[in-house]
């Protein structure tokens, strides 16, 4: 077992190398809109003193926190899955004894993803010296994060992959994921930090587990949670991770049995 | 008379194309009004934070949503799949075709595809100027407005000719097509007015991909910012940027050799 996701990575790492022009468009997209909401929102901070008592550091440290939270959780990959269920491409890797998405498309975003944090690492040190944040990270707050963010992946890797998977049924499912990412970025914390949100989307980001992938390892690591939140937080991605591993795999069994395998 | 005969030619082969696929035109509007609603919704929290950034008001912010949205609109419905097709013909030689036609070849390559649905967000973004002026109390005079529509004519006008430039540097870096991409993200900052953001982003949109011409400087002309001769600049910074592009376009078919022959 170990033996295949080593292999894997090897394959992987070398692909993503290849790519590595595409890599840096890649992250020039991402990175705009997180220093957008930053520069808005400091501004304004500055302007009135706080914001519902963020300050304008405190707001450039939460979006600089997010940038590498954002980076290292989200996923890259799985939008190649509806193409290969739809276009039929799915079928050579149905064949091959190891899982197309808990193998190979998981270790394929995990190559993705550490070449995307070596390429951000400099460009996170400007930004740094450009918005003066309040960061004091520790140590501890740091080893946290480490479950903490690796839980926040699998959360969005999961979802997202569970979702894709209406692709075995219908062939509009870019529009259900297009409603899904909207309600996430405004409940995860993407665009604000959730105690800005009006009460009503406060209350459903309490309940929802969006926060979890996102908005929690951020809090995480600014350091702004005791050690008992951080416990039940924890514990809740634990419970969501297997909650969502058995729902997808549900959906995916159930997909597979409908897979026509188009163009074979 | 003849680029209108050109124009409603392709819109009408356009339209053709896209009622095929009605089902996905229901699904496109409701990703619209998806997007709409991510947007207000955005604008209210700010809002619900603050009285204004940047010394601008709601009202203002909504004007400013719609003018960044006709540049998306414009984005969405010529510039992506036109380039998309221009680079596939660049690469496999098929441009030899566009080129024999007795026609401008830059008015063919920049409407070969209008991608006909996204007049619905053509219309969300007339509906937002229109709300958003309606609830403006700080004009005096029409001539804001006269100014503040010719602006936001020419602006997008600039972001069009960018394009032209760019495509036409694909003529001798073949590897440029992917610069559109960098310009659609820096096009992103346009939604909140320039003087919010910190100098090298300022300068950055206004210099590198001018979308705080587009979509700020029409603002402050509405909000009586400008001098009559700023608008007259702005105005004719619009008129070089389409003969300059023009000229690059020339220039990049001088070097183009063709793949196929």
């Amino acid at each position: 077992m170990f033996a295949i996701y080593r292999r894997l990575w090897q394959v992987n790492w070398a692909e993503q190398w290849q790519y590595r022009a595409d890599l840096l468009l890649f992250l020039t997209g991402w990175l705009i809109s997180p220093i957008i909401f930053m520069a808005v929102w400091t501004t304004v901070a500055s302007a009135q003193g706080n914001v519902n008592g963020i300050t304008a550091p405190e707001f450039a440290a939460y979006y600089l926190v997010l940038l590498l939270v954002t980076i290292a959780t989200s996923d890259t990959t799985l939008n190649s899955l509806s193409y290969k269920i739809m276009g039929g491409g799915l079928s050579y890797q149905l064949v091959v004894p190891v899982h197309p998405v808990l193998t190979q498309m998981l270790v394929n975003n995990l190559a993705s993803k550490a070449l995307q944090m070596a390429a951000l690492t400099p460009i996170w040190l400007i930004l740094y010296l450009l918005f003066h944040p309040a960061l004091a990270i520790t140590p501890t707050n740091m080893l946290l994060a480490l479950p903490a963010i690796t839980m926040g992946f699998l959360l969005q890797f999961l979802a997202n992959a569970t979702i894709t998977c209406l692709a075995f049924w219908t062939t509009r499912g870019g529009s259900i994921m297009s409603l899904y990412g909207t309600i996430f970025s405004f409940l995860s914390g993407q665009i604000v930090p959730l105690t800005l949100l009006p009460l009503f989307a406060q209350n459903a980001a309490a309940v929802l587990p969006f926060r979890l992938a996102l908005y929690f390892p951020v809090q995480l690591i600014l350091g702004t949670f005791t050690v008992e939140e951080t416990l039940i937080n924890l514990g809740l991605q634990l419970i969501w991770c297997l909650v969502l591993l058995v729902v997808f795999n549900l959906v995916w069994r159930a997909g597979l049995k409908r897979y026509s395998a188009v163009g074979a | 008379m003849y680029i209108l005969k050109l124009l409603s030619t392709s819109i009408k082969s356009n339209l053709q194309h896209d009622l095929a696929y009605r089902a996905d035109l229901i699904v496109n509007l409701v990703l619209s009004l998806i997007g709409l609603g991510s947007d207000l919704f955005g604008l209210s929290i700010i809002y619900a934070n603050t009285n204004d950034i940047g010394g601008w008001g709601p009202s203002e912010l909504i004007i400013l949503l719609g003018v960044w949205r006709l540049v998306n609109v414009l984005m969405n419905m010529i510039i992506w799949p036109n380039t998309f097709n221009f680079n596939m013909s660049v690469h496999d030689g098929s441009l030899d075709y566009t080129l024999l036609l007795p026609v401008n070849s830059q008015l063919l390559i920049s409407t070969k595809r209008i991608v006909i649905w996204h007049l619905f967000d053509f219309v969300i973004a007339i509906g937002l100027i229109i709300i958003g002026l309606a609830h403006n109390t700080g004009i005096t005079s029409p001539l804001q407005i006269v100014a503040f529509l010719g602006l936001t004519l020419s602006g997008t006008t600039i972001i069009y000719s960018l394009w032209i430039t760019l495509i036409s540097l694909t003529f001798w870096f073949t590897k440029f097509g992917n610069s559109i991409v960098i310009m659609s993200a820096v096009l992103d900052a346009g939604r909140y007015p320039a003087h919010v953001y910190p100098f090298w982003l300022r300068a950055l949109m206004t210099f590198v991909v001018p979308v705080a011409v587009a979509t700020t400087v029409p603002l402050q002309a509405l909000r009586g910012e400008l001098q009559w001769w700023q608008a007259i600049g702005f105005l004719g910074i619009g008129l070089i940027a389409v003969w300059l592009s023009s000229r690059a376009w020339i220039a990049g078919l001088r070097r183009y050799s063709g793949a196929s022959s």
